[in-house]
């Protein structure tokens, strides 16, 4: 029995582990032709999200660049490192690592292979033969904010995050003062769903979010964020922000508005920048202004969020442009972080 | 209605949901274990009848097609184990691992195949989405009715049917089935069909129930925890469901205590439902009993 149990834990954990590693692979490249490799994060394709956005990038470089195109997704972090090491030993024009939680490994596989280009989204890799590229969450995020403040009609807001770590720190906190930047007496819950893939958790927790009192939820939780747009789509007055893509037209008019992160511009910049052997510089930014984060252009909630307040929003994300306003991006920011005054 | 009450009432829904398809991989493990197959591969079933339950429901149009797709994927996941674990005598741990990494691989490249989309389907029609009770929809209230009709007639099954009582005179010695004249491989090959059944049914539950879309991974483990519901429910129906309620009730509680208690970082919340687990099975140990011939072949 106890031999019996310890063979089933055993089978348990190689399950767990060896669950990883999907696979997207196509043909080899011809001579000549631009070899793109991108390394998903454990969010993975189709999460109409982060990874999707990614994609979407590659997708684009693919048809207007006629690129050859090889995607390893990952299911967990033990799956970095191989995804990695694979498309290394393929000598491909540039590899994408997609996601912050890959930083370290990349650090690593960047030495070992010092004459491929690679490219990280999210994180600074500072590698002569690393392009990183960061966005400013916490500005789009602020915007977010700002915006639930002034629509929301209990005075009660929530953010429902993937994963603790300090990238989505910098949405939260982000989203929290853009909130106050309109009134210091809103109230804000935060939950996390602990993965970027359990769309039930997402939804269930949005539930538990939206019957504790919140009528607007930020969701930013990659694929588990579907699960919360889910859930507002049967609730009366009730409405969920999306992130990272485009996703007002997941639930026409429920989704208020989406902050979305322009990874697929970033990636496509970089694949354009290589084939036109231009020189990348070390650390790409990408904030409001060049629209590398932002607000949709509330398609489906104009008249529900009333030009009054979409103007106050445009006002604010000026104030952030010209450098009146500088959201925090940290915590500690936050404890310290007071409204400015306008 | 207060947001206490409230509360309360979200954390009882939830228990509910959650517990559900825990539950159904739950009796599907106790059927198969009481028959003598240790039934690995529950994690498997589940994201097969996940993932057919989603590509019919897609196909047709309804989701009842696709929640009989799922237990009949399921079921062909059993005959499929079952099968090895008995005539083939193949080593029962290994060949259910062998019915997960199928099953997940299958459903990974199904989705690009079919839906032409990797990581996650499209949304397909959800079973029944109204709302019956406030905060739980009509179809998640058949299914958990259902799971609990379930767990009767399986209890009623076992111990008061004689195939039942052949089904665990399988379990508990092999030969003395022989010597009655009958064959207790075809016996066991049967107990894991409807084992692979229920766990495909706990699947569907989850793709097509409790959201409405297949994504990778999405069973996450619960065929596991599921194998540990029956152990904690000492290898009886209503044990089991107990067992399966007590995980889902931690999980649903993590939920709703999550940012109440700052001091608790939301890492430590989420560890609770495994650390319930651990401790339930930790607390039984050398005080249960298996099947005596529970995963040795015949």
């Amino acid at each position: 029995m106890k031999h019996k149990a310890i063979v089933i834990c055993a089978a348990a954990a190689a399950f767990l582990t060896l669950a990883g590693c999907g696979k997207h692979m196509a043909g080899a490249a011809r001579p000549g032709q631009l070899a793109l490799g991108m390394v998903t994060d454990v969010g993975g394709l189709g999460d109409k999200s982060f990874n999707d956005s990614a994609y979407r990038g590659l997708l684009n470089a693919q048809k207007s660049l006629g690129a050859n195109i090889q995607v390893l997704q990952s299911r967990s972090a033990s799956d970095y490192q191989p995804n990695l090491t694979a498309l290394s030993e393929k000598h491909l024009d540039m590899i994408y690592a997609i996601g912050f939680l890959m930083n370290k490994d990349l650090d690593q596989i960047s030495k070992q292979y010092p004459k491929q280009h690679y490219a990280i989204i999210d994180a600074v890799v500072d590698d002569p033969n690393v392009v990183s590229a960061t966005f400013k969450e916490e500005d789009g995020s602020f915007l977010a904010g700002a915006l639930a403040a002034l629509v929301s009609k209990t005075h009660h807001i929530a953010f429902l995050g993937g994963q603790d770590i300090p990238l989505l720190r910098k949405f939260e906190v982000g989203y929290i003062a853009g909130a106050h930047q309109i009134d210091p007496s809103v109230k804000v819950d935060v939950k996390w769903v602990g993965s970027f893939e359990d769309v039930a958790g997402g939804q269930e927790l949005a539930d538990v979010l939206f019957n504790g009192g919140a009528d607007i939820v930020y969701a930013a939780a990659g694929k588990a964020g579907i699960g919360a747009i889910d859930a507002v789509k049967t609730r009366a007055n009730a409405f969920v922000i999306g992130v990272d893509s485009d996703q007002d037209s997941l639930a026409p008019g429920k989704v208020l508005t989406s902050m979305v992160k322009h990874v697929d511009v970033a990636v496509f910049d970089i694949a354009q920048a290589i084939q036109q052997k231009k020189g990348l510089k070390g650390h790409l930014i990408f904030g409001l202004k060049d629209d590398g984060v932002g607000l949709t252009d509330f398609k489906y909630t104009r008249a529900i969020i009333g030009r009054a307040n979409i103007e106050r929003v445009d006002a604010i994300r000026q104030d952030i442009v010209s450098g009146k306003i500088s959201p925090p991006a940290t915590p500690q920011d936050l404890a310290t972080w007071k409204p400015v005054k306008l | 209605m207060s947001t206490g009450v409230s509360l309360m009432l979200t954390l009882l829904f939830l228990t509910l949901i959650k517990s559900v398809p825990i539950v159904y991989a739950a009796l599907g493990g106790v059927i198969s274990e009481r028959a003598g197959v240790v039934n690995i591969g529950l994690e498997g079933m589940m994201t097969a009848g996940a993932f057919s339950a989603v590509v019919f429901t897609n196909l047709t149009g309804s989701p009842i097609v696709g929640l009989i797709a799922g237990v009949f994927f399921g079921a062909v996941l059993g005959f499929v184990l079952g099968f090895a674990a008995t005539f083939f005598k193949v080593d029962q741990i290994v060949a259910g691992v062998g019915i997960n990494l199928v099953a997940l691989g299958g459903a990974a490249y199904g989705l690009v195949l079919i839906f032409n989309q990797p990581g996650a389907s499209p949304q397909v029609t959800q079973l029944a989405p109204g709302q019956l009770l406030p905060q739980i929809t009509t179809g998640e209230t058949a299914m958990i009715v259902l799971g609990l009709l379930c767990a009767f007639g399986l209890n009623w099954f076992i111990y008061r049917t004689p195939w039942g009582l052949r089904i665990q005179a399988c379990g508990e010695n092999p030969r003395a089935v022989t010597d009655a004249g009958l064959n207790p491989l075809r016996l066991r090959l049967y107990s894991v069909i409807a084992s692979g059944a229920l766990a495909g049914l706990g699947g569907a539950f989850l793709s097509i129930c409790e959201v409405n879309l297949y994504s990778d991974g999405m069973t996450a483990g619960r065929g596991f925890i599921a194998l540990a519901a029956v152990i904690f429910g000492r290898w009886t129906p209503w044990g089991a469901t107990g067992a399966a309620v007590f995980f889902g009730f931690f999980e649903a509680l993590q939920y709703v205590l999550q940012g109440r208690i700052s001091w608790l970082p939301s890492d430590a919340m989420q560890a609770l439902p495994y650390l319930a687990a651990l401790f339930a099975i930790a607390g039984l140990v050398g005080r249960v009993r298996a099947p005596a011939a529970d995963g040795v072949p015949y």
